[in-house]
């Protein structure tokens, strides 16, 4: 078989996929609904705290750390909620998508549904988060620094699309993982706390720069789509083609790797819940 | 019409004495592990052939761990086949493991919703059938409850009542006829024997063979993976008394 067909059968197979994630979207959205509902179940402001959280966080730091940095809050506040709330959507896939399969346990034995609904389940939990976050980034960034200009914030569109995939697949991958090796998920967790650290999420990426380990930047898969974000809510300019082409790059070819690991292993999970 | 068919498949699984496999044995299984914990490899079906068509109602029988419920996963999908094809024309709808999989923080209201969503209906096709099988749960004002401080009856309850409130093409069904107290189970096995003749095509899996006897006209003997015998309900369930009595008399 030439290549040719086999992209087109691959092709094939992920349309057919994707249709049948869309046949079961009532089963997967009461769930992320449902999800959300008991996450605030019993509290007085309910679902207010999704606001409320990184409102009170990004104050915290922004007193903590705007000291230690020297930066004024008016831009130091958008800053470093731009940054959390994008650094938090991606570890919280990653973390709670290690346990994707094994809460739907139930359900998989039951029931052949596409594998690929309960990695999606979680990355909508915290999607929800992540989209309310984004809100309040632009809502500082236009009442702090000003409007961009209509190009700039066009370009989050992409931005925020690519975002979602990444999550998606990572969690997809993570929680593949866990099934098999169940020590995927503490690995992860130090995994991501040393990524944190060479993320320019609380600082901001001049102060590496110049140094020796400014290098790291360059090399950290996150810092991309944290420029992306940046650039047009906190630097008011439009991202360069380059750090979109990176971002693109890095998107699709952990897409590619989650599509695989699930074409490969989805028969299996079963097996090994 | 309903179809559905088995073509020489095989299914095989790999076991661990404790499931997993760490990291650490995954890059350095090949030089350690297999000689201390071996992989254990199920053999669950032997190349099992066999064709149900429309109208026709299968019994599965055999010892346990002969493979009855497996083939009843693989025929409903949950199982994929390691090798052969497994052939389906129509909508399956299975009953078994059903006490399994509520949202256990929800309430039986929405777990009533999750559950139909899972077997295929829409918003529409739901607000019909809520009530219905509210009703037929007898449970009251316990559904507005969060399901985890439900009793086990109470979920078999529900469950059953969710599960059996489809209009079946293909039917799978694996003995859960022992559902809730005494008034719930006359209800039940009422309930099953509508669903049962309303289905187009139905395969049942139990240790009950007067149920299957009178249940079903064609039956399969499964015996460690492999079909044993396949044929009419009355010579298959006679085969397989006569080799089960001499054991029975030697104990």
């Amino acid at each position: 078989m030439d290549s040719d067909c086999l992209g087109k059968e691959f092709e094939e197979f992920m349309l057919s996929y994707l249709s049948s994630i869309w046949d079961y979207r009532y089963f997967w959205f009461s769930l992320v609904q449902n999800d959300l509902k008991q996450r605030y179940r019993g509290s007085v402001l309910g679902m207010g705290w999704s606001l409320l959280h990184p409102i009170a966080m990004t104050t915290i730091l922004c007193v903590v750390f705007g000291g230690i940095f020297q930066q004024d809050y008016r831009f130091f506040g958008p800053f470093l909620l731009s940054g959390m709330t994008v650094w938090n959507f991606l570890t919280h896939s990653i973390t709670m998508g290690c346990n994707s399969f094994f809460a739907a346990e139930a359900y998989i034995r039951q029931h052949p549904t596409p594998m690929a609904i309960y990695p999606l389940r979680t990355v909508l939990g915290s999607g929800f988060h992540f989209t309310v976050g984004m809100l309040l980034v632009v809502a500082l960034s236009l009442w702090f620094l000003g409007f961009p200009g209509i190009l700039p914030i066009l370009t989050l569109i992409p931005t925020i699309l690519m975002i979602f995939i990444l999550a998606w697949s990572l969690s997809m991958i993570f929680g593949l993982f866990t099934v098999i090796f169940r020590d995927t998920k503490h690995i992860s967790e130090i995994g991501l706390q040393i990524l944190f650290y060479l993320t320019p999420v609380m600082y901001p990426p001049s102060v590496l720069e110049g140094r020796r380990v400014g290098y790291l930047l360059k090399l950290n898969p996150i810092s991309p789509f944290l420029e992306l974000v940046r650039d047009p809510l906190i630097y008011l300019k439009t991202p360069s083609l380059e750090t979109f082409g990176v971002a693109l790059a890095i998107t699709a070819l952990t897409y590619t790797l989650a599509y695989s690991l699930l074409r490969s292993w989805e028969k299996r999970i079963i097996f090994h819940l | 019409m309903a179809r559905l068919e088995l073509d020489h498949v095989d299914l095989t699984f790999k076991v661990r004495s404790c499931n997993v496999i760490t990291l650490k044995e995954f890059l350095l299984g090949k030089i350690f592990t297999n000689k201390t914990r071996p992989n254990m490899e199920v053999h669950a079906l032997k190349n099992v052939s066999f064709c149900v068509e429309q109208g026709e109602r299968l019994g599965i029988i055999g010892h346990n761990g002969a493979g009855k419920s497996t083939m009843l996963k693989t025929l409903a999908g949950v199982y994929q086949p390691t090798r052969g094809k497994r052939i389906i024309e129509g909508r399956v709808s299975s009953l078994f493991e059903i006490a399994l999989g509520f949202e256990p923080e929800a309430s039986g209201w929405e777990n009533i919703s999750f559950r139909s969503y899972l077997q295929g209906e829409t918003p529409k096709t739901i607000s019909k059938k809520r009530q219905a099988i509210a009703d037929f749960t007898e449970l009251g004002d316990f559904l507005k409850m969060p399901v985890r401080y439900y009793s086990a009856g109470m979920l078999v309850r529900l469950a059953f009542s969710i599960a059996t409130s489809i209009d079946p093409e293909i039917l799978l069904v694996d003995e859960v006829l022992a559902a809730g107290d005494l008034a719930f189970q006359e209800k039940a096995r009422n309930r099953m024997k509508e669903m049962m003749a309303r289905a187009h095509l139905m395969v049942m899996v139990s240790h009950d063979l007067g149920s299957i006897q009178t249940l079903c006209d064609r039956a399969i003997w499964m015996d460690h993976g492999s079909v044993r015998m396949f044929g009419k309900t009355q010579d298959v369930i006679g085969a397989y008394m006569n080799s089960v009595k001499p054991e029975t008399a030697a104990a």
